[in-house]
């Protein structure tokens, strides 16, 4: 008698207990999934913004920027994003998630910095372009007015030289 | 004796040099020339910065040291990603013919941003724990690179010919293309074989 109170007791309580676990996994499994969604998508954040701002440092070194002091940057944020991505391959989110924001940061900061560079080299360079233009517009302009007037003289001097020629008379003699 | 007409061709070929040099530096800002071969480099080399005394006959932990390079000759500043994957003689790697990488996954990687004809290198650290021998068979079950430790549990057969079990550490180039704004693999790859000992 005793023994089966005790199994009606018992089989409720291991009922109990079975529920508690499995409800406590599925507690525990959102907060994983979320975790790992957490840090995929500050990688993939850490990541467009790593790709944007080198595309902004590209087209600010093709407008003629001096752009080595934004690729060591660019470099301290890309460490930080492999450190994210081989953290997030481990399971290490957190860790992830802290490396990605701190390269996004990075990045963000580097695309203004290129667009100002940017704008200058421009600037620079059209100024630098109609400097050279006006340069050489009035060094080929000189050169031809100086030409001109030296081939005028020449021209003068030549024939000057022509009439004080003397005609020379020969005779063809026969053998 | 010169001719007049003939001084007037030499006055002209003047003007025309003249005119030239005075209109290089502006046509130096428009023309633009074709460069030279783009290209990128890899390279790993021994713990003395030194294509020698590359690790070769490895065990259980045991730290390692290589030297993982890139160098950019491709006319602009580029963004690579460097893989290092992991592999026994069954898996495969990279195929240069028809320039595809290596379908295993990328245990660790380097995110490198390399101005137009300047290097990048960097320190690769390695060690294996958790290495066992059975039936000829060795079992790698962990293998840490700068501080990280990867599950990588990778086994190797007994190689009759060359005597070991072999794995091969190697590490691919990937390059950032603006184009399709993507990673694509530069199909440049350099590896290290690895025979696992007891010892």
């Amino acid at each position: 008698m005793k023994g089966l109170c005790g199994r009606f007791v018992k089989a409720p309580l291991l009922f109990l207990l079975v529920f508690m676990v499995f409800s406590l996994s599925l507690t525990r499994l959102p907060f994983y999934v979320s975790a790992n969604d957490e840090a995929s998508l500050a990688i993939g954040e850490a990541d467009n913004a790593l790709r944007r701002a080198f595309e902004a440092v590209l087209e600010a070194e093709r407008a003629g920027a001096n752009v080595s002091d934004l690729i060591v940057k660019l470099d301290e944020a890309g460490g930080l994003l492999a450190e994210a991505e081989n953290a997030y391959r481990i399971g290490n989110f957190s860790e992830a998630v802290s490396r990605a924001e701190g390269c996004s940061v990075l990045a963000n900061g580097v695309v203004g910095e290129a667009l100002s560079l940017q704008n200058m080299a421009l600037a620079d360079a059209q100024t630098a372009f109609w400097q050279n233009l006006t340069f050489s517009c009035f060094g080929g302009a000189a050169v031809l007015v100086v030409l001109f007037l030296v081939w005028g003289w020449f021209k003068r001097v030549d024939v000057e030289r022509m009439l004080k020629m003397k005609p020379e008379v020969a005779s063809d003699v026969e053998a | 004796m010169l001719k007049l007409e003939d001084y007037k061709v030499v006055f002209a070929t003047l003007g025309l040099v003249g005119i030239l040099l005075f209109a290089s530096p502006t046509l130096g800002l428009v023309l633009r020339l074709p460069g030279g071969e783009k290209f990128s480099e890899l390279w790993v080399l021994g713990p003395g910065h030194m294509a020698e005394d590359y690790p070769f006959n490895v065990g259980a932990d045991v730290n390692y040291l290589v030297y993982v390079g890139v160098g950019n000759h491709m006319g602009c500043s580029a963004y690579y990603v460097v893989y290092v994957k992991f592999r026994n003689q069954t898996e495969s790697l990279p195929n240069a013919t028809a320039g595809t990488p290596s379908p295993l996954p990328p245990l660790f990687e380097f995110c490198v941003f390399v101005e137009d004809g300047k290097s990048w290198e960097a320190p690769l650290r390695f060690s294996f724990s958790n290495v066992s021998f059975s039936e000829n068979r060795s079992f790698v079950e962990s293998l840490m690179m700068n501080g990280v430790t990867f599950n990588v549990d990778k086994s190797a057969s007994w190689d009759v010919e060359n005597n070991g079990y072999y794995y091969q550490l190697f590490i691919e180039l990937w390059i950032y293309n603006v184009e399709p704004a993507a990673f694509e693999f530069h199909n440049r790859f350099v590896g290290l074989w690895l025979n696992m000992t007891g010892v």
